[in-house]
């Protein structure tokens, strides 16, 4: 562990808002924390309820980064707040509820809902139209490196972080962004799902979808989980313009 | 006053509410899920690690069946567990990993050919047979005797629940998020759904069904320090509790896993010592094979969590400011491997501890892990004791972990118990008596009540402070309530926790008083909760004398088959009352598969119960005349302990393996 | 597998935009270097012009083989124009979300957007000027008649802008289409990537660099030559007859 040093005092600037509250409006608040080793912005903003202001609102669940509840705002950029070390931040830190999402108090935002529609709109789960398949049976066989290459798309935490950080849905709401692309390229990937090229081009073969996509890449440069996003958006552009030459 | 009815009520949108929840829609049953957060979001995200179920795929599973696996659970509860359910479970099991492969989970899968593997810190070549290409492979876990743990790299939970989750939106599932059920609605012995209130703005809503399933998970974060997510606060055990009439089984029994790391209780899976990792103390030591030569770092997790205790309080610990830890070192396992299939632990490490696992060891210590305990269930999943309640996962005291559960059983649990629950669910509101006989009044007295608890909290004067009260609560637990459990400090635990609950009842919510998102309300209305959640854990505790799997007691290191082979069970009939009621249930030892025995572990100072003998002896017969008679091990099985015509009808048939059964 | 009819509308805009746009900056490439021709000597230049007029194919000049020229790229960055507007902020409030957004976010890839934008807005007008005179007086390209139409016809500080705009604008461009349409990713797309920004912004250095020292020589020409003559040259060894 470090030497022992005097640690510093962190000057937390939290960006709050009630909409529950008629007479709230959005502001700036102010909070002094003493560092202490390993603190991470989970710790400093429990320790800034329990003993400082007990009705800031913001929402932890694993606490360790991997359900992708905790997105919000540190210093103007998107991220998982459990996991940021604040020994790697400036002494003055602010932190804000992401944009985009429905706020429901403070820093915390109604991502699911808006997660929840996109999965509806894109359709994220196995297309096929097989009947009944009998589990006592063997699994069907995947190839094992594709399975691999699956799963490095099934890491999305679906915590909004890429849609905070897209100039384009900024703009443009009704967007899919980075995770609803990568969720489809994750699909289009898995052979159990039987949906064809065209099928896929509905989805996402307009200004909506992938043909939306400027290229500032703010998803791929914010994704706490390092997802290939640049890579399979790429690829999805291909795919879907070979698509159209294709019909 | 609003109220929502459907057919299934489901609290909790975890793995195990999920797959209830998509039973009962296909057997065109109307479900309500309730959630605190987003259902992707839920604790079952954070296994890491795998899922048990005996395909038999890879090189080191070869032979692996359902008996194999049965004994497993069965010697790793010690026990403790219901043999009926395990071995519903153990034939499930396969069934539902392949129905979530169809579903689309990206399991890892068998690369044929050679490949190299670290075992007991050897360099060896495993050759994966050809035709075993591309079936869902499995990794070595803690306490089992066959590679059987099959996995997503260390993301299974994750892909488990987001498949699941993906399945319950094409299955139009309608899901209440940010909805927290805050006590079960009543009536003449039967349940008939929750109110619960809403995150977001505050309101109360009643939801009745016909059948309630409460699927919450665990209550770990009754302790200061624990793996789990921070949602995982027992509050649906604490629920079913407050009805008088459900009852709670085995609380005492608390996991510890030996590998989170320090300070902040994260979780690195078991696949670390799966994988080959090692447990090293501070003199970089490799010490599990001296307490363990037989299974080493991959003895059952309670054990090597007490191991690990007894080392460090031998002095091998190594110092922090934090406390004393050890290191658990992956180093051998090379980057590739780290970069591939422990890819969270790579994550965790670089994010909680700025170190590269790849190069440095990862500083560990035994943490609070998980609750074999919870709402007490028959087979059906439905309490014992309040009709159309029903619970399952982490939730639940089905019973098939005992007094430990072993790694990889946990998801495996959910799915297989959710899936099962649902048909048992599905047929119950199929039948007359689902029918529901409640006045709407009733309905309206339990909403009123519930507003009139949160009132007071809200304007109370000179009252408690929730946080001090919980926090104080959480040390108890975690110093006299742990790994390594006494008389005395269980005695104090418990009166101090009662003393605890007594004060409770005046907490006042200070300064932050809205009646809409208001975090401080709910940590005052749930640190009501969990101190009684906490008292049948430290009580059932106290009064267990005996030690079995993750309860172990200093005072007394024997289990004690003759006086202790028996489930806790507590309850709280009396809202007054201010300590639970403690019965037990038997585990009888004449119906068992397998007759209580020996788990391998250290010296054996089990105190056998006076029915074991014979039924080893019945059983040994049984099982010699039948093999005798070329009887396949189904019949073998099905001459010792019947289950199958517990099983719904569609899980009942055999599994296919390799070379079995095709 | 059903057989829909789709769409195919979107695709193709999303591709001629980057077509479009890669002829363009392909054509901008090439443009400034030979325009750049004046910096080795008059006579280069003047060889260069007449070799677009077609001196070199046909044995003499045809201006209107500039104006066709000047006439297809105006076509092109026409196309290429109304392509792109689909992507700007259509109001003031987005582009305000938008900028709001860059600054908080202090990402570069998002900031070097905006400068897109803004160029891009600059060369609607300016470009499209630069684009109108070439097409309508294509004889007037030379050593002596360009350095006149910088100085004496005020060419010279739109000249300048249009320069860093679109020298800024086409690199930025090209090294988004690369990673628009995954050129040459690799399977580290975080080094190519860093590798096409560096290229781009040595480009764009380096672009910059010969465009001023161009528009320098031009200046210098046109403050210093005696126009008393007017704007031809006259070059030393090629001696056209028929052309005025």
């Amino acid at each position: 562990m470090s030497e022992e040093k005097k640690p510093r005092i962190l000057k937390i600037a939290v960006l709050r808002f009630d909409p529950n509250d008629k007479n709230d409006f959005p502001h700036m608040e102010h909070f002094e924390v003493e560092e202490a080793d390993g603190m991470t912005l989970f710790i400093v903003l429990n320790e800034i309820r329990e003993h400082h202001d007990n009705s800031l609102m913001f929402d932890f669940v694993c606490r360790a980064g991997i359900c992708g509840s905790c997105s919000m705002l540190v210093n103007g950029r998107p991220t998982l707040a459990c996991r940021t070390l604040t020994s790697k931040l400036d002494a003055n830190i602010t932190l804000a509820p992401l944009p985009l999402f429905k706020l429901i108090k403070d820093l915390s935002i109604y991502s699911g809902e808006w997660m929840r529609y996109l999965n509806e709109h894109l359709e994220t789960w196995i297309h096929d139209k097989e009947k009944e398949q009998s589990f006592d049976k063997l699994e069907e066989r995947m190839e094992p490196s594709l399975a691999d290459e699956i799963y490095e798309l099934d890491r999305c935490v679906e915590c909004g972080c890429c849609v905070a950080g897209c100039g384009t849905i900024q703009m443009k709401p009704s967007f899919v962004g980075a995770v609803g692309l990568n969720k489809v390229a994750r699909y289009h990937l898995d052979p159990r799902d039987k949906r064809s090229d065209e099928e896929y081009y509905e989805l996402i073969g307009n200004e909506d979808g992938v043909f939306g996509c400027m290229t500032l890449l703010g998803c791929e440069d914010v994704c706490p989980k390092d997802l290939p996003l640049q890579s399979k958006i790429a690829y999805l552009r291909r795919m879907m313009i070979k698509t159209a030459i294709k019909n | 006053m609003k109220i929502v009815y459907t057919d299934v009520l489901i609290i909790g949108g975890g793995l195990a509410g999920l797959r209830v929840a998509t039973g009962v829609k296909e057997r065109g049953h109307d479900a309500v899920i309730l959630s605190l957060v987003p259902p992707k979001r839920s604790h079952s995200a954070a296994a890491q690690g795998g899922m048990q179920a005996s395909l038999a795929n890879s090189k080191m599973g070869e032979g692996d069946n359902e008996d194999v696996h049965f004994g497993d659970t069965i010697r790793g509860s010690d026990w403790g567990a219901d043999q009926e359910v395990a071995r519903m479970f153990v034939h499930c099991a396969p069934k539902a990993i392949r129905e979530l492969a169809a579903w689309g989970v990206p399991w890892s899968r068998v690369q044929k050919g050679d490949r190299t593997a670290i075992i007991n810190a050897q360099k060896v070549t495993i050759s994966e047979k050809e035709d075993a290409h591309g079936l869902i492979t499995a990794r070595d876990f803690g306490g089992t005797k066959k590679w059987r743990t099959c996995y997503t790299s260390d993301g299974t939970g994750h892909s488990m629940l987001y498949a699941m989750d993906n399945k319950a939106h094409q299955d139009k599932v309608e899901i209440h998020e940010r909805m927290e059920a805050i006590s079960l609605i009543t009536d003449e012995g039967r349940c008939y759904g929750a109110v619960a209130r809403n995150l977001m703005t505050g309101e109360l809503v009643a939801y009745v069904g016909k059948a309630t399933t409460v699927a919450t998970g665990g209550y770990g974060r009754i302790y200061s320090v624990s793996t789990n997510a921070i949602i995982c606060q027992g509050i649906g055990q604490a629920i079913a509790l407050e009805t008088g009439i459900a009852t709670l089984g085995n609380m005492e029994a608390i996991q510890f896993h030996p590998t989170a790391i320090v300070p902040v209780g994260i979780l690195t899976t078991e696949g670390c010592r799966g994988d080959g990792g090692l447990l090293l103390d501070k003199d970089g030591y490799r010490f599990m094979p001296d307490y363990e030569p037989d299974k080493k770092e991959l003895a059952s997790r309670d054990v090597v969590s007490r191991r690990m205790t007894e080392h460090i309080r031998k002095g091998k610990g190594v110092k922090s400011r934090y406390g004393d830890h050890l290191w658990l070192d992956i180093t051998i396992l090379g980057r590739e491997h780290i970069e591939k299939n422990l890819r969270e632990v790579k994550e965790i490490c670089e994010n909680f501890l700025g170190i590269d696992p790849a190069v440095s060891w990862i500083p560990v210590r035994p943490t609070q892990h998980y609750s074999m305990g919870g709402i007490r269930t028959k087979y059906t999943g439905e309490s014992q004791t309040l009709k159309g309640l029903y619970s399952c996962g982490e939730a639940a005291c089905w019973d098939m972990h005992g007094f430990n559960r072993l790694g990889g059983n946990s998801v495996s649990e959910t799915v297989v118990a959710g899936m099962l629950v649902a048909e048992y669910i599905s047929d119950f509101c199929d039948s007359p008596e689902s029918s529901m006989h409640i006045h709407s009044s009733k309905i309206e007295m339990a909403l009123k009540k519930e507003r009139e608890k949160l009132e007071a909290l809200l304007t109370k004067q000179n009252g408690e402070d929730a946080y001090v009260l919980r926090r104080r609560m959480e040390e108890i637990m975690m110093d006299k309530v742990g790994i390594f459990r006494n008389g005395k400090d269980l005695q104090e635990a418990v009166s101090e926790l009662e003393e605890l609950y007594k004060r409770s009842k005046n907490i006042e919510v200070f300064r932050s008083k809205s009646r809409a998102a208001n975090p401080a309300l709910v940590n005052a209305y749930r640190t009501q909760k969990m101190l009684k959640v906490a008292l049948t854990v430290a009580y059932g505790a106290q009064l267990r004398e005996e030690s079995r799997g993750a309860h172990s007691r200093e005072d007394f290191p024997a289990r004690d088959d003759e006086n202790w082979l028996k489930r806790t069970i507590t309850s709280w009939p009396d809202e007054n009352q201010t300590m639970p009621s403690v019965s037990y249930e038997q585990i009888p030892v004449s119906n068992m598969e397998l007759p209580p025995g020996f788990r391998g572990y250290g010296a054996d100072l089990t105190k056998h119960h006076h029915e074991t003998k014979m039924r080893l002896a019945t059983v040994e017969a049984v099982q010699e005349k039948l093999q005798k008679e070329g009887a396949t091990r189904f019949e073998i099985q099905n001459a010792l302990m019947p289950y199958l015509d517990k099983l719904p009808k569609k899980y009942r048939n055999i599994n296919e393996r390799l070379g079995e059964n095709i | 597998m059903k057989q829909e009819k789709i769409d195919k509308i979107p695709a193709w805009l999303d591709f001629l935009q980057s077509a479009t746009g890669l002829i363009l900056a392909l054509f901008i490439m090439g443009h400034i270097l030979f325009e750049a021709s004046i910096l080795v000597s008059n006579e280069m230049m003047y060889r260069v012009t007449l070799m677009f007029e077609g001196y070199y194919f046909f044995g003499e000049t045809y201006p209107g083989i500039v104006s066709f020229l000047a006439a297809a790229i105006f076509t092109i960055f026409i196309l290429h124009s109304a392509l792109a507007l689909r992507k700007f902020p259509s109001s003031y409030k987005q582009y305000r979300t938008l900028r709001e957004h860059t600054q908080r976010m202090k990402h570069e890839d998002s900031s070097l957007w905006m400068i897109q934008v803004v160029t891009g807005f600059m060369m609607f007008f300016i470009g499209s000027v630069h684009l109108y005179i070439m097409m309508s007086q294509p004889s007037n390209i030379g050593p002596f008649a360009s350095s006149h139409r910088v100085v004496s016809e005020f060419m010279g500080p739109l000249y300048f802008m249009l320069l860093l705009s679109v020298v800024s604008h086409a690199f930025i461009g090209l090294y988004r289409l690369a990673l628009k349409w995954g050129f040459m990713e690799g399977k580290h797309t975080e080094i190519s990537r860093a590798r096409f920004k560096l290229i781009m912004k040595a480009m764009i250095a380096v672009y910059i660099i010969v465009g001023l020292s161009s528009l320098g020589k031009y200046t210098y020409i046109g403050l210093t030559h005696d126009f008393s003559d007017g704007v031809k040259y006259k070059s030393e060894t090629i001696h056209m007859e028929n052309h005025e």
